[in-house]
């Protein structure tokens, strides 16, 4: 399935791939209006990368999102989830308190989510591609 | 709706060849988007539509998974000639 011997499917995914992680992007900021949320976006997101990892192979995948990049983006993730939960603690609140983030609580609850699942999301799509890369790379 | 998921069931199940069981799957995939997509509209939620597209880009890529399994037993196979 080399790429230069498929142009049908070349040009098919080159087509579907911004697609594919624009729409992750809509799950992901859409996400308390309808369907989807951190964890769908970030597994939408990461297919996109794997298709492109199963297109032009995971060495030209890693130029991309190398494997310690998807490290670092899971941590960083990981540190905006934790992050907001603290900083709700510094303003007076509980863990993960969205209320005291803003003046008014309820567009305190929804910058809150929002941070969340972005957190999410990022975490979600690191760990995925992280994952695809180490099944991929296995050798017999 | 239903007959053609099941007769296509039938064909994965049976299918002589890889291809046969392959396109069984696709299509089957297909029908699974187009029945999300009706009870979407008959159960007035237009949200439906979203998975329904999820559903369609996930089956694309699993496809293209597999066949580049079968062919290269290898996932992240890349041709040695291309720069």
């Amino acid at each position: 399935m080399s790429v230069r011997k498929n142009p049908i499917l070349r040009e098919t995914s080159h087509l579907l791939i911004p697609a594919i992680l624009l729409f992750a992007l809509y799950v992901q900021f859409h996400g308390d209006y309808g369907p989807g949320g951190g964890f769908q976006a970030g597994v939408i997101f990461a297919s996109g990368i794997i298709l492109y990892a199963l297109l032009h192979g995971t060495k030209r995948a890693e130029k991309v999102i190398s494997l310690n990049l998807a490290k670092t983006f899971a941590a960083i993730g990981l540190l905006l989830y934790a992050g907001i939960g603290v900083f709700g603690i510094l303003l007076g609140g509980n863990y993960l308190d969205y209320n005291v983030l803003t003046q008014n609580p309820v567009h305190g609850q929804h910058w809150g989510i929002l941070i969340i699942e972005l957190g999410v999301g990022i975490t979600v799509a690191a760990v995925i591609i992280s994952i695809f890369y180490a099944f991929a790379k296995f050798k017999k | 709706m239903m007959v053609v998921m099941v007769i296509v069931f039938l064909r994965a199940w049976l299918g002589p060849s890889l291809y046969d069981r392959i396109l069984a799957i696709n299509i089957f995939g297909t029908a699974t988007v187009l029945i999300i997509a009706i009870l979407g509209f008959y159960m007035q939620r237009p949200a439906f539509m979203d998975i329904a597209l999820v559903y369609s880009l996930i089956n694309f890529i699993g496809t293209v998974a597999i066949l580049k399994l079968y062919r290269f037993d290898d996932l992240g196979h890349r041709e040695e000639k291309e720069s």
